[in-house]
């Protein structure tokens, strides 16, 4: 058999194969180091590679590159969970797609070789594919055209300006605070065991260990419903909201700022946001009609101790504190 | 590989040394060289001060005025307490409608906007020229004696880059004068502020082109006649050298002025100059803006040239013309890479400069509304180092022997390609809110990881690590190496790259464990990682070619086709890349003329869209490039004739 035929049904059966009878078995409910997706992927391009060792069989340049390209689809579009929005599946394949063509082009054969088949496929020396490429390319543009076309009444993608430049100052409760140097009265005797030890436990022998479990009171009467009781963001409410609540955890948001940022943040929430994060479209209240001055400091002070980070400083004094 | 290999090992030793000395200058020296001048400063200061004083007292026993005392908005005292100076000046107006001025078919900003980057443009086209002609010329004459036929082709190719250079030198005058009357006609207001402010400053930049002219006219048309006398030769390339000094402290005069505007200083808050004119030239941006803009112009200019050859390579007639464009492409691209890999590193210490001045800018920047702005920008940085490696592994197939090499090629394309990935995903991600919940939060569980900079550092470090080993494999492409310790330096190599590679790696996943502040330390150990690479692996690479025998000629003149389109992508994306960057690190002042002290008041103070920007910078990038072309097609007019006459004396362009 045409060996090029047979490197063409190992990929395609064996993808067939791999997705539909082995796929469910390494995305159990509980993942584990083994059974999970990835290492799937993995077991999948390790078969093909073993699969064209033992049968030596070796594809043409213009079949790898479909492999290449198509294995990077399987993988953002299945593979990677969960789903990544459309816009970023669009980014990632063209980034996978001018990666195929560099590893096509890479020598001046390599993309001899490959141009060959869709050379003589369109002057007609492969009758059989052009006849096909003839009848699927209209198709394709009808039903891509039929796509746009059709109605969708999905809401718009936003894009949303997340952490946005903080003013120079801001006034709560009376008093103008400028966020370049304001520091967090509370953080004093930081202890820097954050992870080691049960704060509840020894909260009476340091003075800082107090104000934290007081701001964590406060966090837990107040905060918690949307941001979450372990500070990830889903709490119970946070599925209704657009957008969802901040995940403290995560270490694109409170790591990266300064305690006066999240300080004018909780006070002013979202109808405090500035022109620049439109549609200002966050739930979050303005704590500074609810809370007290000091007790928005103990909040912040327990956000970075129950997480691990330390606030964004600017000099090398770093958090140690005042 | 190259034309001979001595002299661009030669060369590249030269480079090398003078990157290394562009980086490590500033980082070695500055510390205790700011100490010493800062304390000499204050010093000088406060003998001034009290001469100040003592005058004062003297007028005021006199019935004079007394001199006023203000604050400066950004120098600080040792104690860190705001530098007082005299004030000289007047204050910042109150800009109102009369200040600005405007055409009904444009806004005026759009007009200044199109009339400074194109200026720009030329600028960085004309500082770039006089760089390579005198790195090239300067091989020339060092390998006059050894090999005269290609000496001479470095002379050639030196003189004809200065010939178009002249030709675009007019034009940037031009387009300066343009933007000059743009300023005055439609910002009066703001510039006479600026002229107030920098009057001395102008008139020194003015006189500088009178010396950058002179000094060019006499490097051009003296060329022929120094030519042949060695003690003149070397006269004549000491020229290009003071061109291209000249050409250094004209940019840094330019450049004072846009950095007074981004981060100001020399004046207090009601923007009255404070008396010292060093403060307001050298603020805090200044530095950072020079240094990357010399390496940007670098990038620009061998793209231009590489981008000019290789239309010629494409189009050339016969076998000998496409051997030479194919080798001043070699020569274009090989500076263009030399001056791109040390480039983002420069962007950093920029970026880390404007943090430092105001935390709001270095947060509208990359967190803030310019953020997508920065996501664009990673694409087209991601498109340039994919150009040089295709560019790279395309051009290993024409060197005999680098079958060696070629099969790694593909593993090189892969590890870009995840990298790259890496390195534009963006933090905040844009998606409907289905997707949104598809995916359970705002940060993707996997992917959600690379947002941060620690992944962006470690990706682009291992981008230009693995540019760089493509380069070194190119290098020995042709090269049978004979040195008894062969084994020993290719372990070496392998060791130094995988070491690196682990150790970036590491950095960046350390970088999640810690502090904000501290994380942004660990670039600099990256950095040092990957220039270690650079610089160590090419030293090892090159002493292994000691003897070593060839596995045959370069065939110049038999490169590819895609090879060469990736010089144009290269050239044009750069072209536009630099469009962007220019508009956001101006765009970052938002409502202001001058951060803090001169509010933007006219009807253009708002930002742009992100794709009416694309629109302004894909505008400015054509209209750019149409003027190359005309300014390129001027410069061959005069060249024509001149190759017809000599083409028996011009060498064959080198087959080895």
């Amino acid at each position: 058999m045409n060996k090029t035929l047979v490197s063409f049904l190992v990929f395609v059966v064996g993808l067939a194969v791999f997705h539909n009878a082995i796929f469910p078995i390494f995305t159990p409910k509980e993942v584990g180091w083994v059974l999970n997706r990835y290492v799937y992927f993995l077991v999948f391009i390790a078969y093909l590679i073993i699969t064209h060792l033992v049968l030596r069989l070796k594809a043409p340049i213009a079949l790898t590159a479909l492999y290449v390209w198509s294995l990077g689809f399987y993988f953002y579009k299945y593979v990677l969970f969960p789903p990544i929005p459309w816009t970023l599946f669009i980014t990632y394949m063209v980034m996978w797609s001018i990666g195929t063509f560099l590893f096509v082009s890479q020598d001046p054969e390599t993309f001899r070789a490959f141009r060959k088949p869709i050379v003589k496929t369109i002057v007609g020396e492969y009758k059989f594919a052009q006849i096909i490429v003839l009848i699927a390319m209209p198709l394709l543009v009808g039903f891509a055209t039929y796509n746009v076309i059709y109605p969708s009444y999905q809401e718009p993608v936003e894009l949303r300006t997340v952490h946005p430049a903080p003013p120079a100052t801001t006034k709560v409760h009376g008093k103008t605070y400028p966020l370049e140097s304001t520091n967090n009265p509370f953080r004093i005797d930081e202890q820097d065991n954050y992870k080691d030890s049960f704060p509840f436990l020894d909260a009476d022998k340091h003075e800082y260990m107090k104000y934290v479990t007081e701001g964590g009171t406060i966090f837990f009467q107040n905060c918690h419903y949307c941001h979450g009781d372990q500070l990830n963001g889903l709490g119970m409410f946070s599925h209704v909201f657009n957008p969802t609540p901040a995940n403290f955890i995560d270490p694109g948001t409170i790591a990266m700022l300064q305690e006066a940022f999240l300080f004018w943040r909780v006070a002013k929430g979202g109808p405090g946001l500035p022109n620049e994060s439109t549609p200002w479209s966050s739930a979050m209240p303005p704590w500074e009609e609810h809370l007290k001055t000091d007790e928005m400091w103990k909040v912040i002070l327990f956000e970075y101790w129950y997480t691990g980070w330390h606030p964004r400083t600017f000099g090398t004094e770093g958090s140690v504190g005042e | 590989m190259l034309g001979n290999n001595k002299h661009w090992i030669k060369a590249f030793s030269l480079g090398l040394i003078m990157a290394m000395a562009i980086y490590f200058t500033p980082g070695v020296t500055s510390d205790a060289i700011a100490k010493e001048a800062f304390a000499e400063q204050v010093f000088a200061e406060q003998a001034f001060a009290k001469e100040v004083l003592a005058e004062d007292d003297a007028a005021e026993g006199e019935g004079e005025t007394e001199v006023e005392w203000s604050q400066d908005v950004f120098y600080k005292d040792w104690e860190g307490n705001p530098l007082k100076g005299p004030v000289s000046g007047f204050p910042a107006p109150e800009l109102g409608p009369s200040d600005y001025n405007n055409y009904e078919f444009a806004p005026s900003r759009m007009l200044l906007w199109v009339a400074n980057q194109q200026h720009l443009y030329f600028g960085s086209f004309v500082l770039a020229v006089p760089i390579f002609c005198m790195l090239i010329e300067f091989i020339g004459i060092r390998s006059k004696e050894e090999d005269p036929i290609m000496s001479a082709k470095y002379d050639r190719l030196a003189h004809d880059l200065m010939k178009v250079s002249l030709t675009a030198y007019s034009w940037t005058a031009i387009l300066g004068g343009i933007l000059l009357f743009t300023f005055i006609t439609l910002f009066p207001g703001f510039f006479k502020y600026m002229a107030g402010i920098f009057r001395p400053v102008m008139h020194v930049y003015a006189l500088m082109f009178l010396a950058e002219s002179g000094v060019l006219y006499v490097y051009y048309y003296g060329w022929d006649r120094m030519k042949d006398d060695p003690f003149l030769k070397w006269i004549h390339c000491s020229l290009s050298v003071l061109l291209n000094l000249i050409g250094t402290v004209l940019m840094y005069l330019a450049n004072s002025w846009a950095t007074f505007m981004q981060a100001p200083g020399g004046i207090d808050s009601e923007g009255r100059f404070l008396g010292n004119i060093w403060h307001v030239i050298h603020s805090t941006l200044w530095n950072p803006v020079g240094v990357h803009r010399i390496l940007g112009n670098i990038v620009f200019g061998g793209g231009i040239v590489g981008a000019y050859a290789a239309y010629h390579y494409l189009t050339a007639k016969n076998e000998e013309e496409k051997a030479h464009y194919d080798w001043v492409c070699y020569v274009a691209m090989f500076i263009c890479i030399f001056g791109l890999i040390p480039l983002p590193f420069a962007g950093y210490w920029l970026m880390k400069e404007v943090y430092a001045f105001r935390q709001q800018m270095g947060i509208t920047l990359m967190g803030g509304i310019m953020a997508w702005l920065f996501i664009i920008q990673a694409v087209m940085i991601g498109l340039l180092f994919f150009a040089a490696n295709s560019y790279l592994h395309n051009g290993m197939s024409r060197v005999k022997g680098a079958h060696r090499y070629m099969k790694y090629c593909k593993y090189m394309v892969l590890l870009l390609i995840c990298c790259f990935t890496m390195w534009m995903t963006p933090h905040t991600i844009v998606m409907t809110p289905a997707e949104l919940k598809a995916m359970g939060g705002a940060q993707h569980p996997v992917i959600g990881h690379f947002g941060v900079m620690s992944a962006k550092n470690t990706a682009v470090n291992l981008m230009i690590t693995t540019t760089v080993l493509c380069f070194l494999l190119y290098q020995k492409a042709n090269k049978r190496i004979t040195v008894p310790w062969q084994t020993v330096g290719n372990c070496w190599i392998a060791a130094i790259f995988v070491g690196a590679a682990a150790n970036i790696i590491f950095l960046g996943v350390y970088g999640y464990f810690l502090p904000a502040n501290q994380r942004v330390g660990l670039s600099v150990p990256q950095v040092t990682t990957t220039l270690t690479t650079l610089f160590a692996g090419t030293a090892i690479n090159i002493s292994m070619f000691k003897d070593s025998e060839s596995y045959g000629e370069i065939q110049w003149g038999s490169q590819s086709k895609v090879g060469t389109y990736a010089i144009f992508l290269l050239a044009i994306s750069f072209t536009w890349l630099m469009g962007l960057m220019g508009y956001i690190r101006s765009a970052v002042r938002l409502f202001w003329h001058v951060t803090e002290v001169v509010r933007d008041n006219s009807v253009d103070a708002y930002t742009l869209t992100i794709g009416e920007a694309g629109k302004m910078l894909t505008f400015n990038t054509l209209f750019v490039w149409t003027q190359f072309v005309v300014v390129f097609w001027v410069g061959s007019l005069t060249g024509k004739k001149v190759v017809e006459k000599t083409a028996d004396a011009v060498p064959v362009p080198a087959q080895q």
